[in-house]
């Protein structure tokens, strides 16, 4: 591969910018957070420790906690901890925050990138199927589905599934993780939620293939490959599939909030381990070192996996059109 | 090329011999539409034509003359709004225009090649040179392995002028200047080793300098290459330096054909003489510059006289009763008007 | 003006989906303005004798686990959902297209430092956001309000500047400038007004996300409180009781899918109809 040939000057300043950006974002939210617990209203020890608070034990935690320093040192020592790695201590176990996360941590990432997975291996043979018999019954119907799966949130989407599958056909078992540990049972489990986020992404990835093949066909460069007779497949599976990638990765990027949050209620509605419940239940008990770094953490995944997909374009498109990446964000 | 091939069989030696006197290509009342949302588009009214076996036919006229368009027809490569199709076009003894779309894909990169206007917009810009190469070279021999390909494709390149042809095959298009791209084409389309070469207008996205470097890697062609090669141009200065034989159309019909030197002439159809006096170099110093007046005809209405009637100086009752054929007016001459006789 | 809008309404029912889109659209804005008289029911009134109920004529889609009348819940949460969508959205709208247009004027430093700001409010995925706010004041409607406006708002923004820019080398414009008029009349007089077409589409499709943001944060509890009942909240109590009956989270659920799948397909096809190519007609 021509590497050598990415690394000119106009690609190195790219990433050079992409990855201030990412710098500055992941900044950006460091102070949210911190303005946030900052805000947190009423006495913060007592509300930290609820109601086993005594006056003795609040000065205590006030003072180990440095509450009671001015701002700027309470923000830079903030700053400091999470860039050494420490998030934090639980409030109520005790134990580290970061550990907390990296035990349920798994069990969201395997959701994620099965749901992605299988977005992208349904989506993409739909948008081509679709692009190359366009116009037909097919693909108007699949157009329709798409724009449905899009719309209807993905937590509406795994109560159906939950509804039809688990409650009146009684397929596939219900809610959790499987207790006995066995693969086969742990996949059912999984098939779900999997479908459940997914959904959106399927029909969202279809659209986008659609859109971008359809565009690719026309131009002039497939008509000199079908001048020169090169079969339908090589044409579509090798040429124009790789020039859709482009713009189609460009907005790819901005699906990736949705699926987070997404996969906060997903899983919540399959009862299943992972960031979104531990989120969920941190809010509930007020557990804000853990919601606060959950947050962090949630938005520092987010951020690079941003980073990612945008730097995912050098490897395909030797010429990295600027332009047209923010623009298609723009839009 | 194609030729030496056949004729290594007794009886591909006696086909040959048959089928050497007559045309490679015999275009008969080709006639082409398309539905738009002005109405029905009449791009190509009833073509008759001869593409001579090792001859270079250029093809001229105006844009809106409909010769892209027969060029298109020629690999059958048409737009989706094309609602009627119809004649013949007799490439080596079969008809075109009546072939499965399977079978018509056996002769585009096989038989006939292409050169297309704007290499540019013509060429992948995420695939390399090398991978354009090879892609039409296994076409042509799918038993070769990629290196022996990418061999084939250096000598080509090679061939077309271009230095440092290892180089050039691992660029993308983006990389090299335009007449580099250009060549890139012609070494394309001369890896196919085809009957058939359709170049359509390929100097015309080209900047003058580069222009003169094309032209005279087309005049190479013509001592090397030995099968037939339609040229596109609405230059006629280009097609007087490289063709063998020409053709002039407008409006969607050819008006005059014959050999290009007898053509340039003496030319016998007046919209003919009207566009080589039309030419700058022959105006004297000091002279208004010749044009044409009028407009060509709306390609929505059909036709019913001449087509040329409107902008002719030589236009009488005649030529407004009766739409003009393609007449015999010498050996390998022939003339759309219905004056000519008179006009000569 | 009027006859605009009638003949852009018009070419975005000529499709299905257009036309199905806005029934569902014209559908869930009647309800949300006249919930109260259209509801059969007090959507709050308790009936703990009566829970769990199959549909009747009584009670045309039964009653939940209080006994509350649930196809009058729906009505009134469609009031709901429209009441915070449609706030959000306009302020969201205002503030955006001002900064916006605020960003095409200033100076290109200045300009950067906005176009970051929305970049990195737009980096954060908005659910998680609100999540972070919500654990830290409790859950309320209005923190749903704000935090959906806060996140809207670099989508107009940038929305409004492009189209600002696009807009500034027009020659009527400068015919106006060299005629004197000053900035804010040029803003208010001239800019808006043409802007305003791609924004308002901007905004209906924004319109189901702002519905799915509510309704997950009130699903998980986090969102509207009582007395107020989104669908979402709506859906976490059939969840809840999912054992007793699957029939008010299935009609809560189903209420949300065809109100955001609607409002998308209606978005879409105005976004189509209003598209600058379809102007050349008029």
């Amino acid at each position: 591969m021509p590497a050598a040939r990415m690394m000119n000057s106009e690609t190195a300043r790219y990433l050079a910018s992409r990855l201030v950006t990412t710098v500055l974002i992941v900044f950006g939210a460091m102070l949210l957070l911190f303005t946030l617990t900052t805000l947190v209203p009423g006495d913060p020890a007592a509300t930290l420790l609820g109601p086993q608070a005594t006056p003795e034990l609040a000065r205590r935690f006030v003072h180990d906690m440095g509450l009671d320093q001015p701002l700027h040192v309470r923000l830079w020592r903030f700053f400091a901890a999470v860039l050494a790695g420490n998030l934090g201590v639980d409030v109520i176990s005790g134990r580290s925050v970061v550990s907390i996360i990296a035990a349920v941590m798994p069990y969201t990432l395997i959701l994620t990138f099965s749901a992605i997975g299988l977005a992208v291996a349904t989506g993409l043979p739909l948008g081509i199927y679709a692009a190359t018999h366009r116009g037909s019954v097919m693909d108007n119907v699949l157009a329709f589905v798409s724009v449905a799966f899009i719309a209807v949130p993905s937590f509406v989407i795994a109560i159906f599934l939950l509804l039809i599958f688990a409650i009146w056909l009684g397929w596939l078992p219900v809610l959790g993780t499987s207790r006995s540990g066995a693969f086969l049972d742990e996949f059912k489990r999984m098939i779900l939620p999997t479908v459940a986020l997914a959904a959106g992404w399927i029909g969202f990835i279809a659209r986008l293939v659609r859109a971008s093949m359809l565009e690719v066909m026309g131009e002039p460069y497939i008509r000199t490959a079908r001048a020169y007779g090169l079969s339908e497949r090589i044409v579509t599976y090798k040429y124009a599939l790789k020039n859709a990638c482009i713009p189609t990765l460009a907005i790819l990027g901005l699906g990736i909030g949705r699926l987070l949050g997404g996969a906060v209620l997903v899983e919540i509605v399959f009862a299943r381990p992972g960031i979104g419940r531990l989120l969920y239940d941190a809010i509930a008990e007020r557990n804000y070192p853990v919601v606060q770094g959950t947050v962090l953490v949630t938005v520092i995944l987010f951020v690079l996996v941003n980073l990612l997909v945008d730097l995912s374009y050098s490897a395909i498109d030797p010429r990295i059109r600027r332009e047209a990446i923010s623009s298609a964000k723009a839009a | 090329m194609t030729a030496v091939l056949i004729s290594q069989t007794p009886a591909g030696a006696r086909e040959l011999k048959q089928r050497e006197g007559q045309p490679l290509v015999a275009v008969r009342d080709l006639t082409l539409e398309a539905s738009t949302a002005r109405g029905t588009v009449h791009i190509l009214r009833g073509i008759d034509l001869d593409i001579g076996r090792g001859r270079i036919l250029g093809v001229v006229g105006e844009s809106g003359s409909g010769k892209s368009s027969l060029a298109s027809c020629l690999l059958r490569l048409l737009p989706a709004n094309i609602s009627r199709l119809s004649g013949k076009i007799v490439f080596d003894g079969t008809d075109l225009l009546s072939l499965e779309e399977a079978a018509m894909n056996r002769f585009r990169g096989l038989r006939i090649a292409m050169i297309f206007q704007d290499p540019m917009t013509a060429l992948n810009p995420l695939f390399t040179v090398g991978t354009h190469l090879v892609d039409v070279v296994r076409r042509r021999n799918p038993s070769l392995s990629r290196q022996a390909a990418l061999a084939r494709a250096k000598i080509a390149l090679e061939s077309v002028g271009l230095s440092d042809a290892e180089l050039r095959l691992r660029a993308y298009p983006h990389e090299l200047s335009g007449g580099m791209r250009q060549r890139v084409m012609i070494a394309m389309a001369l890896l196919v080793e085809p009957d058939l070469l359709v170049a359509d207008e390929p100097t015309t996205a080209l900047d003058a300098t580069v222009e003169a470097q094309i032209v005279a890697l087309f005049q190479g062609l013509r001592r090397d290459f030995s099968g037939s090669v339609v040229f596109i141009s609405h230059q006629l200065g280009l097609v007087a330096q490289l063709c063998d034989d020409l053709c002039v159309m407008y409006g969607g019909t050819i008006v005059e054909t014959g050999p290009v030197g007898e053509v340039l002439s003496r030319p016998r159809h007046p919209y003919t003489r009207a566009l080589v006096a039309c030419e700058i170099e022959d105006q004297a110093h000091g002279e208004r510059l010749v044009s044409i007046p009028g407009e060509v005809l709306d390609p929505v209405v059909p036709l019913t006289d001449c087509v040329f009637a409107p902008r002719c100086q030589h236009t009488t009752e005649l030529c407004r009763s009766a739409v003009p054929r393609l007449r015999s007016v010498g050996p390998g001459r022939e003339v759309a008007c219905l004056r000519v006789e008179e006009l000569a | 003006m009027a006859f605009a809008v009638l003949a852009v309404l018009r070419r975005t029912c000529a499709s299905l989906t257009g036309a199905m889109g806005f029934i569902v659209v014209a559908l869930v804005a009647i309800l949300a303005v006249f919930a109260p008289l259209i509801a059969m029911h007090d959507p709050d009134r308790l009936d703990v004798l009566n829970r769990f109920a199959a549909p009747s004529a009584e009670h045309w889609l039964g009653t939940d686990h209080l006994g509350r009348d649930l196809c009058s819940r729906l009505v009134h949460g469609a009031r709901v959902a429209m009441g915070v969508a449609v706030t959000a959205i306009a302020i969201a709208m205002a503030v955006g297209t001002m900064l916006g247009i605020l960003a095409a004027y200033i100076t290109a430093q200045a300009e950067r430092v906005v176009l970051i700001v929305f970049d990195v409010i737009s980096s954060f995925p908005s659910l998680v956001l609100a999540l972070a706010v919500v654990a830290v004041f409790g859950p309320s409607t209005l923190i749903v309000v704000v935090i959906v406006t806060v996140t809207l708002i670099p989508h107009f923004g940038r929305v409004a500047r492009a189209q600002v820019l696009a807009l500034r080398s027009a020659p009527f414009l400068e015919a106006e400038r060299i005629l004197g008029a000053s900035g804010t009349r040029m803003v208010f007089s001239h800019i808006v007004p043409n802007i305003l077409g791609p924004l308002l589409v901007l905004a209906s499709m924004d319109i189901p996300v702002v519905i799915t943001i509510e309704a997950g944060l009130s699903f998980l509890g986090l969102g509207v409180r009582p007395p107020l009942a989104s669908w979402g909240t709506l859906i976490q109590d059939g969840y809840q009781f999912l054992s007793d009956s699957w029939i008010p989270v299935l009609v809560s659920s189903a209420a949300l899918a065809v109100a955001t799948l609607g409002f998308t397909l209606f978005g879409e096809a105005l976004r189509d109809a209003v598209d600058p190519r379809l102007y050349r007609e008029h």
